[in-house]
């Protein structure tokens, strides 16, 4: 879409070397947009290592509207060196201005003849010299181009490098904020703002997906989190690592993924909220322990955050190819729910789901999502400050019943649960297949029973998840159907769409869960559709597999991305025309 | 802090003076013991409830996790709380529970093959954490359950199911193991020695850390080498030796040496903080006792503002 209005959103970049601080000055311009009441996305590509390669930050913003996703097509692109003339040659049209750091080398001709874009040189080093700054405020002097050039607000940009470097010292912040305005005087006399933004009220929250889901857990009472590092839930390991002064709960840094999830099953047992997060690689080392909270009925939650694989893959690269393994983790008859939240309001609102389905129906719960959604930046409506956390429920009252029994039939296939320390609760909880009390069966009978109660709370629980939704208008030409993070460009393409005539019209079914598949639903919302694609970021379509094994319907047409990187805005509308 | 915690508690817990404590026969469950007979298994068994009812722990404090062997089929014939965990994860679970609530006494009772094989990575990370928690290794030198297949702690050279040619690779030295990575407390019991290891027991449960007390015993099925007048010929008492357990030199001596293997308290510090201690300032009250019903979240939001 070329259409650009310079009074609603830009979309803006900037490119480096790891080290560079690009990734500082996106979430800063994602920051200062935030503040001057605009919604922003901030999307970053990083390689997986710590020095050198090629490092992104990009910034979608609007004054009108949610920005949830990256586009392709950029108002304005930040290099810090010439490799970004090559790698982003796609994304300069010529509308797109380029800044372009003319100490890390001179643009060959032919190199600015290909460039579609208008390009601008400033010398970021010798600026930096002549002002006795160090090399290292490069990324300040980066940010007051961007915010000057953008038209952002001046007085609010250095409010908000105050407020990110509150930890820094004195001197350290005096530099960055006069890098900043090095950056920003730059250009003043010479151009004027790309755009004008309004100035808005600034009620949001600028927050990962990683800390959407911490604070989603602080609001459900999280007491323990164990883990063991793996992009992309890091981000969480360190936001609740940093909780534990603020609130009563206990993070620990486990030896490996075995034991981070048997920690939490244990800190759960003895009846404390816990939660683990993961990647797949890691995952995989946690399956048979998803498996064991399953048949003991022990609650978990875990942060399942896909990246490229298979094995080792590409660690910092997104994906969503771990549906299919985590819908069948665990041997035997496994039972779990999989929640699958998109935007910053659903990883925040499911992971309190989470914790409450977890506790009341004793299973396996998983907010399956992706690095594009935990590592990208998202505003996010305040949500209150004063949670108050669901009653427990299914709980074992001491006195209660005289008879205790641990695994009970019932009818919803939930029994009260006891924790060690309650008086009268005495019991086995058990990873072999048990009889009611928790002792290890082999009774054919017993068995059956066990087996059969474990699957009907699957049942009991449905009413409680949310419901499959429609993205854009009832009717449309073509029903996308996207789970998880590619909601996200689903909503964007929408938004832009609306009031276009160039393209077809489109919609989308948002799955906000997949397990226990919401059948009926789905298939009321499918009935309206005139084509339908699925859009997934595997190779093998996982959720059409998913949706042919619990629907009978066979959706032919795919929209599939499997090479790491996020589906853009640009992509599904070049699919749809 | 932020805001005003409520304090509610979400489990009804019990006030500690009506609490009763283990007796012989209530801490028996109603199903007897499956084991061979002659299995060590049975005097870790009766020890383990002796030193409990001695040491009148109330019968809602205790848990025991069990790791999957012959050994964890002791979760169906007590009368506890009990977890009864997967193969080699017993340890990771007790950290959770411990930590989730460290008001209980936290006891792990599991085979050599369980916690020096498949769960040795627990094992380190109990250790090194110093957890306070209570683990009983039933060290038969095999895995009995799966049919007598060789074990870490099988004879070097020792002809078995899975190593029919002998076994290959050295023994594993679990006491200098637990040396290396720093248990408070470390002891070796024998089964035929059952006061004795009653007494270890007890002393491992009221020690302040990780005590790891491998338990020599038997397997009258699969394991025809190491019998009691195997057994005579090498052990002795430390207790008869005056052995101070305070020197860990001297412990890392008593550990090297292969041809006698000393029973009792090897290595004890007593000066030892658990990891739980370390964690929490106020020890009067558990995580669990610190749930509230509303959660103030304004100083988090502030943060992403």
């Amino acid at each position: 879409m070329e259409t650009k209005n310079p009074n609603t959103s830009f979309n803006w970049k900037i490119a480096g070397k790891a080290g560079d601080g690009v990734m500082v000055t996106a979430k800063l311009v994602a920051k200062i947009a935030k503040r001057q009441g605009l919604s922003a996305f901030n999307y970053l590509e990083y390689p997986s290592l710590i020095k050198g390669g090629h490092q992104t930050g990009q910034v979608l913003a609007k004054s009108v509207g949610e920005a949830t996703c990256q586009k392709r097509v950029l108002d304005l692109l930040v290099l810090f060196n010439l490799k970004g003339f090559q790698e982003h040659a796609l994304e300069i049209s010529d509308h797109t201005l380029v800044v372009h750091n003319s100490d890390a080398g001179k643009l060959s001709v032919e190199a600015a003849k290909k460039c579609t874009g208008r390009v601008l040189e400033l010398p970021f080093l010798q600026l930096l010299r002549e002002n006795q700054l160090n090399f290292l405020a490069a990324n300040m002097l980066a940010l007051g181009v961007s915010v000057y050039l953008l038209g952002l607000e001046h007085k609010l940009s250095l409010k908000t490098i105050e407020s990110e470097f509150s930890d820094k010292s004195k001197s350290l912040v005096n530099d960055n904020i006069k890098a900043f305005n090095l950056g920003f005087e730059y250009f003043s006399t010479r151009f004027k703002p790309m755009f004008s933004l309004p100035i808005g009220k600034d009620e949001k929250l600028l927050l990962t997906g990683n800390e959407a889901v911490g604070l989603g857990a602080l609001a459900a009472g999280v007491q323990f989190y164990s883990a063991y590092p793996m992009t992309p839930t890091s981000g969480l390991l360190h936001y609740m690592a940093g909780k534990q002064k603020q609130y009563p709960l206990v993070v620990k840094h486990a030896e490996d993924e075995i034991g981070a999830i048997n920690h939490v099953l244990g800190a759960s047992y003895a009846g404390a909220r816990a939660m683990t997060g993961t990647s797949g690689g890691g995952f995989a080392l946690m399956v048979e322990s998803v498996s064991f909270s399953s048949v003991a009925e022990i609650p978990l939650v875990i942060l399942m955050g896909q990246r490229t694989g298979p094995a080792t893959g590409l660690p910092t690269w997104t994906a969503q190819g771990d549906l299919s393994f985590v819908l069948s983790a665990g041997h035997g008859d496994t039972q779990r729910v999989i929640l699958t939240p998109g935007t910053a309001e659903e990883h925040f609102e499911l992971t309190k789901l989470a914790f409450d389905l977890a506790e009341e129906f004793q299973l396996p719960v998983f907010i399956l999502s992706d690095k594009l959604a935990l590592e990208s930046y998202h505003t996010m409506i305040k949500p209150e400050g004063a949670q108050v956390l669901s009653e427990k429920k299914s709980v074992f009252k001491s006195d209660s019943t005289k008879n205790y029994l641990r695994y009970l039939v019932t009818e919803s296939g939930v029994s009260p649960r006891s924790v060690p320390g309650q008086l009268g609760g005495m019991s086995l909880t058990n990873s072999y297949e048990h009889d009611q009390h928790g002792f290890a069966t082999e009774d054919a009978q017993e068995v059956k029973d066990q087996v059969e109660k474990r699957a009907r709370k699957l049942k009991a629980l449905a009413s409680l998840l949310p419901k499959p939704y429609l993205i854009g208008p009832a009717r449309a030409d073509i029903t996308f159907i996207s789970w998880g993070s590619t909601g996200l460009v689903m909503r964007e393409v929408i938004d832009q769409l609306s009031g276009s005539n160039n393209y077809p019209t489109i919609n989308a079914i948002q799955l906000p869960f997949v397990w226990p598949f919401p059948t009926q639903e789905f298939l009321s919302l499918v009935k309206n559709a005139k084509k339908l694609v699925i859009i997934e970021a595997n190779q093998t379509a996982q959720l059409s597999k998913l949706i042919a094994q619990e629907t009978g319907l066979l959706i032919k047409d795919k929209l599939l991305r499997y090479d790491g990187r996020p589906f853009y805005v640009e992509d599904i509308l070049e699919y749809a025309k | 802090m932020v805001g005003h915690f409520m304090l509610k508690i979400f489990w009804s817990m019990p006030n500690k003076n009506y609490m009763p404590c283990f007796d012989q026969t209530t801490i028996k469950s109603s199903i007897a013991p499956t084991w061979c007979p002659g299995c060590g298994d049975f005097m870790i068994f009766s020890s383990l409830q002796k030193a409990l009812v001695e040491l009148q722990t109330p019968k809602e404090e205790v848990v025991l996790v069990y790791g999957i062997g012959c050994s964890g089929n002791m979760a169906d014939f007590n009368a506890t709380y009990g977890l009864h965990a997967l193969h080699g994860r017993a340890i990771a679970n007790a950290i959770g529970i411990k930590l989730a609530n460290h008001k209980l006494k936290v006891i792990v009772i599991a085979g050599d093959g369980d916690l020096y094989g498949e769960g040795l990575n627990h094992l380190v990370a109990g250790m090194r954490g110093n957890h306070d928690l209570t683990v009983l290794v039933h060290d038969n030198a095999r895995y009995s359950l799966t049919t007598g297949q060789t074990a870490p702690t099988t004879q070097a050279g020792t002809k078995t199911k899975s190593t029919p040619t002998g076994a290959i690779e050295q023994t594993f030295n679990p006491i200098m193991t637990a040396l290396t990575f720093g248990a408070s407390f470390v002891a070796r019991g024998y089964t035929a020695q059952p006061v004795e290891l009653t007494q270890l027991i007890k002393a491992g449960i009221t020690h302040h850390g990780f005590a790891l007390l491998d338990i020599f015993q038997l397997c009258p099925t699969f394991n025809k080498e190491q019998t009691h007048p195997w057994f005579a010929e090498r052990v002795y008492n430390l207790q008869t030796e005056k052995h101070d357990a305070s020197n860990k030199a001297e412990a890392w001596t008593l550990a090297m040496t292969e041809t006698k293997l000393p029973l009792g308290i090897i290595y004890q510090d007593k000066t030892s903080v658990a990891y739980h201690e370390k964690v929490f300032k106020q020890l009067d009250l558990s995580l669990i006792d610190r749930q509230t019903n509303t959660v103030e979240l304004s100083s988090a939001l502030e943060e992403l503002s």
